[in-house]
């Protein structure tokens, strides 16, 4: 049975969500969305693939504190598989406040989730206006940042040019690995926000980071994030254990690690992808022969000492 | 133990079967009076197969989204249906639905029907309705989390709910009443009441069972599994429970006096590759009919070795397996739409 696509849209109360949502829904762009809402009726279009969630966040039992998902989604997404070629992906709405990690876990967690379904990318529409002042009184607007893999940075027409750029560099400096669009009433071409398959890295590992200058540095948001990089080839055991000792001490504070590594002895890549705690590893598709193997890793987390990581990075090249 | 290349050509259901295709997922089945088969579908119809014309088959579009359960209504002609769009139906083999609730905006996907009180109950997200054989609505119970799996006691006198965080226990007849609770950490997804009325097992999110002897609220953890706990269903005088979710169909012993406490449960049926994904025991004997992920289907007893195939890998995922209430007919589903039964009483056992 093919995985189905699932996007997860997040973006602070007022940034724009409801008008991609609609846009989604009523253009004619020949796929069918399944969408998980918050609050029927919000968006007001009625059709049967629209279904109202509770938002029900869970602890799991497996002694991990931070390890929450939401267990009306597990519920959901198994409903959904009985409707199965009756949609073509599935489009879940978070509420303004939520913390996106309980959504991006459900998607490790829960292993009939993880073989009915493929979290495709997590979308956040940041209002360019507000977003500097909801940073600063807002612990979920910074994190709804630091999870997205695309930002629709929206309502751009009400900021000037030089404040869109702060913004942006704002942004980036939280988020090193998304993929930015600037947009005026969420309007933006849809292929760059669903089937992205933003989860599988290589593309966005490989597009993007742009490497922070030194300035980026001033706002100092209490999230941030680091990117290392080496040419020469990791030891994979070394590497593994780091990774597996570094997410269980320190996984609260990182939101999201993602990499594509170059293991020694191995042709194939090793691509890494993290939330919290939640780690999966596997070796993908070869490296060419033409091609550089570099390693990239990105860790975007709070409280994170840049130098101390790459010392440990270091370490695991054999 | 595996099945010899003989007995893998020559399923039940391939020799004194038959089969249908519905064209989408099988939500449910169960067997009707006069032998008709009804399943519910992911595409919200319901389908009557057999009965006076063995071939006839009637679609009925019962549900606007799909249908998520299914059981034979009070009086074994009409069955019982909950859908994603809010609806809770009552249809009859010539088509004709009722409906006995409808809350838009909610799923209705556990439900259960108690013969012995005449009641039938769902739960619509947070709260259960139960609802008299004449569609009256006779009691409302609120729960803080949705509601994941429901079970009326053998005298349909308490109604028992599976939720996170644990179960609750309430009484039908009582109107204003705060129920018992039953509280274990974590996510419980369905939930099934023992014959003889004294245990409660529930299915959790990570992979175990959980228990509660009714008596004295005792705790019993029931845990090994590889995958979620999709099924559950006991055996004649509720001697044993026996489980999906492994390879082997698991079969705890109910019948010493502590239940399974300390006890290793019994391991029947190896032989498919694969998780097995759904049980239906025999109302009479001990046996269990168990479907696998891989579309295999087999009848296993207790004490004896040898599994019988019933239905070959294909077909995907069994999804709904059911008896007749006399334990001469089988049905069973897939997730693609496959349904196929059998008439045990053409068949003799190997001896």
């Amino acid at each position: 049975m093919n995985q189905i696509p699932v996007t997860v849209l997040t973006g602070y109360l007022g940034a724009g969500k409801t008008t991609l949502l609609n846009r989604i829904l009523t253009e004619q762009h020949g796929k069918k969305y399944a969408v998980v809402v918050n609050e029927f009726g919000e968006i007001g279009i009625d059709n049967d693939l629209v279904v109202n969630a509770d938002e029900e966040v869970f602890e799991m039992n497996n002694g991990c504190i931070c390890c929450t998902v939401r267990g009306d989604l597990i519920r959901i997404l198994g409903g959904l598989m009985k409707r199965q070629g009756s949609f073509d992906g599935i489009l879940i709405e978070t509420t303004g406040l939520a913390d996106p990690a309980p959504v991006a876990q459900t998607f490790f967690v829960d292993e009939e989730v993880r073989r009915r379904t493929s979290l495709d990318s997590i979308v956040t529409v940041v209002d360019a206006r507000h977003v500097v002042q909801r940073l600063g009184d807002s612990h979920e607007a910074l994190e709804q940042i630091a999870f997205a893999d695309v930002v629709l940075l929206n309502k751009t027409d009400l900021v000037t040019a030089e404040e869109l750029t702060q913004v942006e560099k704002r942004i980036r400096s939280i988020n090193a690995t998304a993929i930015i669009h600037h947009t005026l009433r969420c309007e933006v071409d849809l292929d760059a926000v669903l089937g992205r398959r933003a989860f599988d890295l290589e593309r966005i590992l490989a597009i993007e980071p742009n490497f922070l200058s030194e300035d980026d540095h001033q706002h100092d948001d209490a999230v941030k994030s680091v990117c290392l990089r080496t040419d020469r080839p990791l030891d994979g055991a070394r590497l593994t254990e780091w990774l597996q000792s570094l997410l269980a001490k320190r996984g609260q504070d990182l939101l999201r690690t993602k990499g594509i590594l170059s293991i020694a002895g191995q042709d194939k890549q090793f691509v890494v992808q993290a939330v919290h705690m939640l780690m999966e590893g596997n070796f993908t598709k070869s490296w060419s022969p033409k091609e550089n193997r570099e390693s990239r890793l990105v860790f975007i987390g709070r409280n994170i000492d840049e130098s101390e990581l790459r010392r440990q990075f270091d370490a695991c090249i054999a | 133990m595996s099945f010899s290349a003989e007995q893998r050509e020559t399923s039940l259901l391939d020799r004194i079967g038959t089969r249908r295709m519905l064209d989408a997922y099988v939500v449910g089945v169960a067997f009707l009076e006069g032998g008709v088969l009804a399943a519910a579908l992911g595409d919200g119809r319901v389908a009557f197969v057999g009965g006076a014309s063995a071939d006839a088959s009637r679609f009925v579009s019962v549900h606007d989204g799909a249908c998520l359960s299914l059981a034979a209504d009070l009086g074994g002609e009409r069955v019982l249906t909950g859908g994603d769009d809010g609806l809770l139906a009552s249809t009859d083999t010539a088509g004709e639905t009722t409906a006995v609730a409808n809350v838009a905006g909610r799923w209705v996907e556990p439900i259960a029907v108690s013969v012995a009180s005449g009641l039938r109950a769902a739960a619509f997200g947070k709260t259960v309705r139960l609802f008299t054989r004449d569609d009256s609505a006779v009691g409302t119970f609120d729960h803080p989390n949705t509601v994941g799996g429901l079970a009326f006691d053998p005298k349909g006198r308490r109604l028992a709910t599976a939720h996170y965080g644990g179960a609750s226990l309430w009484w039908t007849k009582a109107g204003g009443q705060q129920p018992k609770r039953l509280a274990w950490s974590g996510s419980h997804l369905s939930l099934t009441w023992s014959p003889d009325g004294k245990y409660i097992v529930t299915a959790m999110q990570q992979n175990e069972l959980h228990g509660w002897r009714v008596a004295d609220g005792a705790d019993m953890r029931m845990s090994g599994y590889p995958a979620k706990v999709r099924s559950m269903t006991w055996l004649p005088r509720g001697r044993y429970l026996a489980t999906s979710g492994a390879e082997p169909v698991v079969c705890w012993p109910f019948h010493g006096k502590d239940g399974p406490m300390g006890k290793a449960p019994l391991d029947l049926g190896w032989g498919f590759a694969g998780v097995v994904t759904v049980v239906a025991a025999h109302p009479r004997h001990d046996v269990v009919a168990a479907g696998y992920e891989d579309g295999a289907t087999i009848l296993v007893q207790i004490d004896r070795a040898h599994p019988v195939l019933v239905k070959q890998p294909g077909e995907g995922a069994v999804t709904a397996l059911a008896w007749s209430a006399d334990g001469q007919h089988l049905a069973l589903g897939t997730e693609s739409g496959f349904v196929g039964r059998v008439r045990l009483s053409d068949w003799r056992a190997p001896t």
